[in-house]
């Protein structure tokens, strides 16, 4: 009896965790089909289709969207090379110095943004650099480099490399090695790894509000200024549209994880 | 700055190209409707910088322009013109604006826009600075359309450096809903009922402003000594309860959710919420309220100095001033906006005979203008707001 | 770390030449900055407009730091605390139910905890705001049931409501990091052997003693990294305060955000910011001591 007492609890816990998460959410796509009384979409008067109709409506939004992607792109694929390169050298061998690169990778990690930003910002005040696409490019790519690295190295470490060893023996030239054998053992780290950076830099606010110019308008800054002067619902509209995708590719993934098993 | 050159310019591309689609046949009809002085030909007027460019660009605060994509300024501008003319809404706040520009501007470099909208008292700071070039008044014929009363400001005198764009009141913007009544005076603003339900803007001025007014002191003749009180009273509301928050125009999403009674706010602003909201009311204070002026300057370096004068000239003729005014439903700087509103008809018409948007004499006396500070006394103003407000 | 290794045959350069773009990125924009900061925090402005502070040892931006600053600061690291704790709470039953209960749907479940996460950071704040506001459900269900008095009585709300309080804003950290907590806690509590779990059950005579015996000291590691990646960020946020906090929530980001990006003050932005990241690197040293963690990666 106890012991059921104890798993319902347990069970409910969970699930009012559950409910917590998705309160928001649930408000977020809500309002998406949400018919505002003027500018600001924060107060529900009545169902309508339109927003989802028209989801591109907005072009300022639509832009900063993009420019959001286009960001996190460029950071993403810098990130994934450099990291990879470093959890590849950390993974697979020993030298001097490897314990002080670990502890470099984590402290971007365990470094508060607002830190980060102001310390990135003032760099680029003092060397007369003017902030704008590439210096939030810059900024992004630098957090990402460490998340990417620690990713994949946790992901290979257990990894066979004899197989490389093998293939070189058979006479294959390293070029021809990397791309036969390490690359398809470390893709699906590299490739996690980079979904991870890509949906950290487009979220990024913080470091971004410090990096970046007065006229790039990334999506969060694009959602803060919307506070102040119009919450429209294709705000909603492009937050849910962000969210079906991603419940999508997690759907994908759990089928070919079944599948393969 | 660089980086939206690509998006804009892909913009750009398609407004130009629908707008050379239609032009041809809408044109000439919108062109005599603007009046004479914008069909002069962009060849007849010759580049003073000899760039000859067709682009102008603007930073300028949210919702502060009648933006619709076919009817509105930006597009009539450009239809009547050939520029080009990209539109920026990225000034939220003077300090953080000011913030974002200075280490540009002070490494003697350009910001990408050709005008910029600071409000009234940044503007000295500004010219001291150096960093704003001189109007090219000739090129603005219009700008005799100026309000005689704003001809030579406090802030800029002999009006060289700046245009006003609009100006406002500032005063007290109350949710019906919440208040059951009128909040008509800064001693009902502070009464406990509304304990915990009102907020202030972090904009010093129209915030302290305000609170000068309700302690019997005239703002225009402002000293830190004078404003002590003031201040005393801010600390106060503060650390008691009474005040929950510190806005920008932030204060928008509080008063629509209910959550504000009342809040320090911009009289434009406040009549376009309540064509949505019939709750949300606007009072002048009957202790006083503040009046401001966001302007026109051309910052140092700019590219398109021609452009920016032709805007400034577009702007200023009373026709296509009162299509803004309709929109923003702010105080126009231009002479005979009144009369183009009612030649608009409709809905616009009616704004007319609006007292917050052409007040009386009765109104204007109970408006003040905060006056201009000393170096010294503003950096004293400066942080003991900011201690109070932003911590 | 790096396990036994046959192929350093190949010469001893290559380990050095895969890390140095990596490296050399790090360098340049984590550790450079970092150096750039600290020269700023001991710099004076001459004058109001000084836009480029001098080089002078002036440590009265540090000492500016507490005294000015010491309220926000401590209050912060409040907050942070107690959205950890929460976080713990909350995150530590969904781990664990989905590790050991969910079944075949643990995948899909562990998916969910991270799938809000998906949409914006500053929409899902955006969103409490309107969850929470002064005539929303939720403060009229706990007016009703007279929590909202106890609440203010121990000083976590201010007035008759929850959004701009105290309250708002540990609840919005405690959101916002949630997931942050749930995920090194599942990683942890997935590597358990379940046959380990039956034997403990076996073995002592209540759940909770195997539970407190062999569970919780083998998912340690990732509470440890859990409470890292929520403490951290939610002591330096200043998004939560700003949408959901009021006069009296201000969080030492805030401060930060302020000063550097409105007020142009550098050196002190840059004071604060140091003595920010001293007092997080003492404390998560601390916090490893006493779990006994030696590595944080």
């Amino acid at each position: 009896m106890r012991a059921r007492a104890g798993r319902l609890a347990l069970g409910g816990a969970a699930l009012a965790g559950f409910v917590y998460l998705f309160v928001p959410i649930a408000l977020i796509v809500a309002f998406s089909f949400n018919e505002p009384a003027g500018r600001f979409n924060l107060v529900w008067q009545r169902f309508t289709l339109d927003n989802w109709l028209h989801p591109l409506a907005r072009s300022d939004i639509n832009e900063t969207v993009l420019l959001s992607v286009e960001v996190a792109l460029v950071a993403t694929a810098a990130a994934a090379v450099m990291g990879t390169l470093v959890a590849l050298a950390l993974a697979r061998y020993r030298f001097r110095g490897g314990a002080l690169i670990n502890l470099l990778l984590v402290l971007p990690l365990t470094t508060p943004e607002i830190v980060m930003g102001s310390s990135l910002a003032l760099l680029f005040i003092d060397r007369g650099v003017a902030r704008g696409f590439w210096t939030v490019a810059i900024a992004h790519t630098m957090f990402c480099v460490s998340f990417v690295a620690i990713t994949v190295k946790a992901r290979i470490r257990g990894l066979d490399w004899t197989l490389e060893d093998a293939a070189m023996d058979l006479g294959a030239g390293p070029w021809r090695t990397f791309s036969r054998i390490t690359f398809p053992l470390i893709l699906p780290g590299v490739l996690a790894a980079a979904l991870l950076s890509f949906s950290l830099s487009i979220d990024d606010f913080i470091i971004t509000s410090f990096v970046s110019g007065e006229g790039d308008v990334t999506f969060p800054k694009y959602v803060y200024g919307a506070f102040q002067r119009e919450l429209a619902p294709q705000v909603h509209v492009v937050s849910t549209a962000l969210l079906l995708l991603s419940i999508g590719a997690l759907g994908l993934s759990v089928l070919y994880q079944r599948r393969r098993t | 700055m660089a980086r939206t050159a690509p998006l804009w310019t892909r913009r750009r591309f398609l407004r130009n190209s629908a707008a050379l689609l239609g032009g041809v046949g809408v044109m000439p009809g919108l062109l005599t409707a603007c009046g004479g002085d914008d069909s002069a030909s962009p060849a007849a007027r010759s580049s003073a910088d000899g760039s000859g460019s067709t682009t102008l660009t603007v930073d300028s605060w949210p919702i502060y322009i009648d933006d619709d994509p076919a009817e509105g300024t930006v597009a009539r501008f450009e239809a009547a013109t050939g520029i080009s003319l990209t539109w920026n809404e990225t000034i939220n706040d003077n300090n953080e604006y000011f913030a974002k520009i200075q280490p540009v501007l002070s490494d003697g470099k350009t910001i990408g826009a050709d005008i910029i909208s600071p409000t009234y008292w940044l503007v000295p700071r500004l010219v001291q600075l150096g960093w704003l070039e001189p109007l090219p008044i000739d090129a603005i014929p219009n700008r005799a359309n100026l309000l005689p009363s704003l001809k030579n400001p406090s802030w800029d005198p002999g009006g060289e450096y700046s245009l006003p764009w609009q100006t406002g009141i500032t005063g007290i913007a109350y949710n019906r809903k919440v208040t059951g009544k009128v909040i008509g005076s800064m001693a009902d603003f502070f009464a406990p009922a509304l304990s915990g339900k009102v907020g202030v803007l972090t904009e010093m001025r129209d915030t302290i402003g305000l609170l000068m007014l309700a302690d019997g002191q005239d703002p225009a003749s402002a000293t830190f000594e004078r404003a002590e009180s003031a201040f005393a009273r801010l600390q106060e509301a503060k650390e008691s309860g009474h005040i929950r928050r510190f806005t920008g125009q932030d204060y928008l999403d509080d008063l629509v959710a209910g959550n504000f009674a009342a809040c320090v706010a911009w009289s434009g602003d406040v009549a376009q919420l309540a064509l949505d909201n019939p709750d949300i009311g606007f009072a002048i204070p009957e202790e006083g309220g503040m009046r401001f002026a966001d302007c026109m300057v051309i910052p140092k370096g700019a590219a398109n100095i021609d452009n920016a004068a032709r805007f400034m000239d577009f702007v200023y003729n009373p026709a296509n001033a009162a299509r803004i005014t309709a929109a923003v439903q702010y105080i126009s700087p231009v002479q005979g906006v009144d009369e183009a509103l009612r030649q608009l008809g409709g809905e616009a018409a009616a704004l007319a005979d609006s007292t917050v948007l052409f007040p009386d004499a009765a109104t204007t006396s109970r408006l003040h203008v905060f006056g201009s500070l000393s170096e010294e006394d503003e950096a004293r103003f400066d942080e003991a707001f900011s201690a109070i407000a932003s911590v | 770390m790096a396990g036994p290794n046959p192929g350093s045959r190949r010469g001893r350069f290559a380990p050095y030449a895969l890390i140095s773009p990596g490296l050399l990125w790090l360098l340049l924009f984590f550790l450079v900055p970092l150096a750039s900061l600290a020269r700023m925090s001991l710099s004076t402005k001459q004058s109001r407009f000084d836009f480029d502070p001098s080089f002078t040892w002036d440590w009265g931006n540090y000492a500016d730091v507490f005294q000015k600053y010491g309220v926000q600061l401590g209050r912060s690291f409040l907050f942070a605390a107690a959205a950890t704790v929460l976080c713990l709470l909350i995150g530590y039953p969904m781990a664990y139910w989905v590790a050991f209960r969910a079944g075949r749907w643990r995948n899909v479940l562990i998916g969910m905890v991270v799938v809000p996460f998906f949409t914006s950071f500053l929409l899902r704040t955006v969103s409490w705001t309107v969850v929470l506001a002064d005539d929303g459900l939720v403060l009229r269900v706990l007016r009703s049931a007279g929590v909202v008095g106890v609440l203010r009585s121990i000083g976590l709300t201010d007035g008759d409501r929850l959004l701009d309080t105290p309250l708002a804003v540990i609840g919005g950290l405690t959101y916002n990091f949630l997931p942050f907590m749930v995920l090194p806690i599942y990683v942890s509590l997935e590597k358990i052997d379940t046959r380990l779990v039956d034997a403990a059950n076996d073995l002592y005579a209540t759940g909770s003693a195997a539970f407190r015996r062999v569970v919780l000291p083998l998912s340690l590691p990732g509470v440890f990294a859990g409470s890292l990646l929520t403490f951290i960020p939610a002591s330096g946020d200043f998004v939560n305060a700003f949408f959901l906090g009021g006069t009296r929530s201000r969080m030492i980001g805030n401060v930060v955000q302020d000063r550097f990006l409105v007020q142009l003050d550098y050196p002190g932005a840059a004071a604060i910011s140091l003595v920010l990241m001293a007092i997080i690197t003492s404390a998560v040293l601390l916090y490893a001591k006493l779990l006994g963690t030696e590595e944080l990666a």
